[in-house]
């Protein structure tokens, strides 16, 4: 009986960095996002009796809140338009991770 | 003949079944926590996660082939005998899976198949039919590896995402955005699903074609039908299951935020993904249940219900064992009456099906038992409501308190002083020319 125990490694380095990859380049790009001064704000999709989905008040007050930080926030415009492409460039080095894994996936038989 | 290919014919509609009710108990796995966080409509989800499912059963056939191609022998097999014994495989398989669910132990739906299949394999022809180094290196140790695996990577993403997006000045800190991007995980766990789950049955198939003779040994790879067939019954399960959780959502669901829930589902469906590439024949259910409680614990004030996950884990152990006992049970009635046998069992698989069935129309289905097994992990954790400062925040929290003791002290020293002031200013008022 031999067991290939290379590949449990394997896929443990490969799913340990695909999802460090993606889980960090996410919350990267939220901070940024957030320090572009655009705090993404989900409203809730028609479906509000779940417990912890926003109410479209609370929406409304974490905008405001937003952008009452965003005023406070001594970043220049350029400071934000940086973080604002850094924002976007992390969101997507996240999608070409998933799309990049997907496509080994495929074409690695 | 004629009998042989009716068997043919009654073994692969019995692994549709069961394809399509893995699809329909494993809606809830991939897209409760996008419904439950609201950033999903429901409607979308459930359609979202069938089309997924679709897709991720055309991305590889790794895992097809593990089962059709490695873990029986199929040169110590007769060709008149097996698909009897695939037969009664399915039924151990089914049959467990109903006992475990009218008596809510957790049960993984892909081991019953393994151990259905094992356990009338072993019966009906013999140990050596067996490959046990294949059963043990792609489905035994991934069993115990892949939910500790996928435990790890969410611990780690989790303690990430949180580090992340940390703000000390209480200005917003963007956390919501997980929600967003939820829509995509969930997606990858759904595809992954496909990659896995439906994989199973397409290996059944084959494996029932390549020892009736209708598929040569040589190209273990299944036929474009049976990945059709297999791909359309999981996403139909899944479109259907999702209509059973859309009627049930909102009455009151566990806890998990949107950063811990980003990270649980990309590490599940990383996990997934992965082992499916190298032919791992998992249990997603378990794996999913990993992460969560592995995202649980990488939060702040975290701790371990050991209770919850023993008694989680001893229904995992149990479930291939066991699935292996009724499977050679049914095989056991096939070998001892050739033809008997047959109809008994297939008698049986009706009853079961039917009463499924009966069981599934009765059943009122509230949110506890429609969210799913890997929500109920999540219980396996509890996190305090109020978690311990880090030890920036306790820095923060320090400096602060000095802040307002010397500010305190100030005020104090002022007050003196202007005391001390009027004092002075008030003698020579009294006494002063005025």
């Amino acid at each position: 009986m031999t067991i290939n125990w290379l590949a449990f490694v394997q896929v443990f380095i490969a799913a340990f960095t695909s999802a460090v990859i993606v889980v960090g380049f996410y919350a990267l790009g939220l901070r940024l996002l957030v320090r572009a001064g655009r705090a993404p704000v989900v409203a809730p999709a028609e479906f509000t009796d779940a417990i912890t989905v926003i109410s479209e008040k609370e929406a409304r007050r974490a905008e405001k809140a937003a952008a009452k930080a965003a005023k406070r926030s001594p970043l220049t415009e350029g400071q934000k338009r940086f973080a604002l492409i850094g924002a976007y460039a992390c969101f997507a080095v996240c999608a070409l991770a998933v799309l990049g894994g997907l496509l080994l996936i495929v074409f690695n038989h | 003949m004629e009998t042989a290919t009716l068997i043919i014919v009654l073994v692969i509609a019995l692994a549709l079944f069961f394809d399509f009710t893995n699809g329909f108990h494993d809606t809830a796995n991939a897209m409760a926590t996008p419904i439950a966080t609201g950033a999903l409509k429901p409607k979308t989800a459930v359609l979202l996660a069938a089309v997924l499912n679709l897709v991720g059963a055309f991305l590889s056939t790794e895992v097809a082939q593990t089962i059709s191609g490695g873990i029986i022998n199929e040169d110590q097999i007769s060709h008149d005998i097996f698909p009897e014994i695939i037969l009664a495989g399915l039924i151990g398989a089914i049959t467990w899976n109903m006992l475990t669910w009218l008596l809510g132990l957790p049960s993984s739906s892909s081991h019953a198949l393994f151990g259905g299949l094992i356990g009338a394999t072993i019966v009906g022809v013999g140990v050596t039919a067996v490959n046990f180094g294949v059963v043990m290196s792609k489905v035994i140790l991934p069993a115990f590896i892949a939910p500790v695996t996928a435990g790890v990577i969410a611990f780690t993403a989790t303690k990430l995402a949180y580090t992340l997006t940390r703000r000390y000045d209480s200005k917003p800190d963007g956390r919501d955005g997980f929600r967003f991007g939820q829509i995509f995980t969930s997606s990858l766990v759904a595809l992954a699903h496909g990659t896995n789950d439906a994989q199973k049955t397409m290996g059944i198939i084959t494996l029932l074609l390549i020892t009736a003779g209708l598929q040569s040994a040589s190209h273990p790879e299944p036929q474009t039908w049976v990945v059709f067939a297999c791909a359309i019954t999981i996403a139909l399960g899944t479109y259907m299951g999702g209509w059973r959780i859309i009627r049930t959502l909102g009455k009151g669901l566990t806890e998990v935020k949107p950063a811990q829930g980003f990270s649980a589902e990309a590490s599940t469906a990383s996990t997934i993904l992965a082992s499916s590439a190298l032919g791992f024949a998992l249990s997603t259910t378990q794996v999913a249940s990993g992460s969560v409680i592995g995202s649980g614990l990488g939060r702040r004030g975290s701790q371990v219900r050991w209770r919850t996950a023993g008694r989680i884990m001893v229904g995992w152990i149990l479930t291939l064992p066991a699935a292996g006992a009724v499977g050679a049970a049914a095989a056991l009635i096939v070998v001892w009456l050739p033809v008997w046998g047959v109809i008994i069992d297939a008698v049986l698989a009706v009853v079961i099906i039917l009463f499924l069935f009966m069981r599934s129309r009765r059943d009122e289905v509230t949110a506890s038992n429609a969210m799913s097994e890997v929500a109920d992990s999540g219980r396996a954790v509890k996190v305090k409501r109020n978690p311990p400062p880090t030890r920036r925040q306790r820095a923060l929290a320090r400096e602060e308190a000095r802040r307002v003791a010397a500010a305190e002290a100030a005020t104090k020293k002022a007050a003196k002083a202007a005391k001390a002031a009027e004092r002075s200013e008030s003698r020579p008022k009294d006494g002063g020319p005025r």
